[in-house]
């Protein structure tokens, strides 16, 4: 296990006060916020940044820190000396288990045994009963998945009380049966696979909810599927059958004589399969042949000649 | 992998996770999130009977509001903002993806 330089990961001095530390914590949760940050490692470092600020925040975890730390370097292979934390209560739980899962091993190791698997070792000794947590983690399907249903493998780590009362951090992976039809937002239930319960209560349950990966064509909104369709200017402008390809085969659309570019078609009960199923929405773009031969600047100029069209026509009124 | 290895889950409508369920899988105490319903900054949830219940979307709705009332000290309108405005983005990421191919931003 190597040591973790906390106050080096927030930028502080080892004399940093609370409120330098909290400033300091901010700045980079501002930085490195998966949701807005453009770092490349940003859920990463978002990580090793709340773990840091998960102990020099709370001043017993600091203290206990600081003493055992002193004289270590960052990346240094580190092993703590049996009951190390004798002395140290610890109270503080701005991260929840849960949260802590995503902590290193150095951190689970120092800290794992604190609050709340205490709290359980007591309840069960004197007959309290408790349903496990219910757990939550997301996956991340293709949308293809929800044509034909699949099964994924799922890769869990949560914190995991033992004997001695410490918290380890376990991997678990599960098969998972994802069924036809599911759409993102949704929320398979897998009862009895969240936390333990206590005292021979029953398990919780874990909560997976689905989102669909970035598919290259089509955007899927509940169980609508959209997705843009390129038509030649004489199959919008006379009518015309085309063949769409769906994510599970392809389907026959008739475009209606005279449309246009940005024009919306719903083709019923061709998205995403359920009870009722979802439709299919094109969103109309016209592509112009690429004026490149002498025959196809020939009929442009035809159709300039003889069809006196002014797209901005309506611009003039 | 054997037949048997496989978990086969229960597909939950959007509207169907309790404020039991919510407030577990994302680590905040139920009366948190009453009070962010009752001061009208939750909408993912809504009221049938008496009873609260929750679309899939406010998983994460709750754990970017707590993480942002923790982190920053936000106030909570301000926390319920900063979601509001997260969700839009999320939004118009999708259409962008799609309008783009291969653009991930």
């Amino acid at each position: 296990m190597q040591f973790k330089d906390y106050y080096q990961t927030l930028g502080v001095a080892r004399d940093a006060t609370a409120d330098e530390i909290k400033k300091a914590f901010r700045k980079l949760a501002r930085k490195y916020h998966p949701d807005v940050s453009k770092e490349a490692d940003a859920e990463l470092r978002m990580q090793e940044v709340n773990e840091a600020h998960a102990v020099l925040s709370d001043p017993e975890k600091r203290a206990a820190y600081d003493q055992l730390g002193r004289g270590h370097r960052p990346g240094e292979t580190f092993r703590p000396p049996p009951d190390w934390d004798a002395g140290f209560e610890f109270t503080g739980q701005a991260y929840s288990p849960g949260e802590t899962a995503d902590f290193s091993d150095f951190f689970a190791e120092l800290f794992g045994h604190m609050g709340g698997a205490h709290a359980g070792t007591r309840h069960a000794r004197t007959g309290f009963r408790a349903q496990g947590e219910d757990h939550h983690a997301k996956v991340l399907l293709d949308l293809e998945d929800s044509f034909t249903g699949a099964t994924r493998q799922i890769s869990l780590r949560a914190p995991k009380v033992d004997p001695q009362g410490r918290v380890q951090l376990e991997t678990r992976t599960l098969n998972v049966k994802i069924p036809k039809g599911v759409h993102a937002g949704q929320v398979i239930r897998l009862a009895g696979q969240g936390a333990p319960g206590m005292g021979g209560a029953p398990a919780g349950d874990l909560l997976l909810e689905v989102q669909f990966k970035p598919h290259p064509r089509f955007r899927a909104e509940g169980r609508d599927l959209h997705r843009t369709l390129p038509v030649a200017p004489w199959e919008a402008a006379l009518g015309a059958i085309v063949a769409v390809d769906l994510p599970q085969g392809s389907v026959k659309v008739r475009i209606p004589e005279g449309a246009q570019s940005g024009r919306q078609l719903r083709v019923r009960g061709h998205g995403i399969p359920g009870q009722p199923p979802g439709d299919l929405l094109l969103d109309l773009q016209v592509v112009l042949p690429p004026a490149k031969t002498p025959r196809a600047r020939e009929l442009y100029e035809t159709m300039a000649r003889e069809l006196a069209f002014d797209p901005r026509a309506q611009e003039k009124d | 992998m054997q037949d048997d290895d496989i978990l086969i889950g229960c597909l939950m409508e959007d509207s169907w996770l309790t404020l039991e369920q919510v407030a577990a899988a994302c680590s905040v105490e139920p009366v948190w999130l009453i009070r962010h319903i009752e001061e009208g900054l939750f909408p993912h949830a809504e009221s049938v009977a008496g009873t609260w219940r929750f679309s899939g979307a406010s998983l994460l709705r709750a754990r970017r509001m707590r993480q942002l009332e923790r982190d920053f000290d936000a106030v909570p309108e301000l926390a319920a903002l900063v979601a509001d405005l997260l969700e839009e983005m999320d939004t118009l990421r999708a259409l962008t993806r799609q309008a783009v191919p291969g653009r991930d931003r």
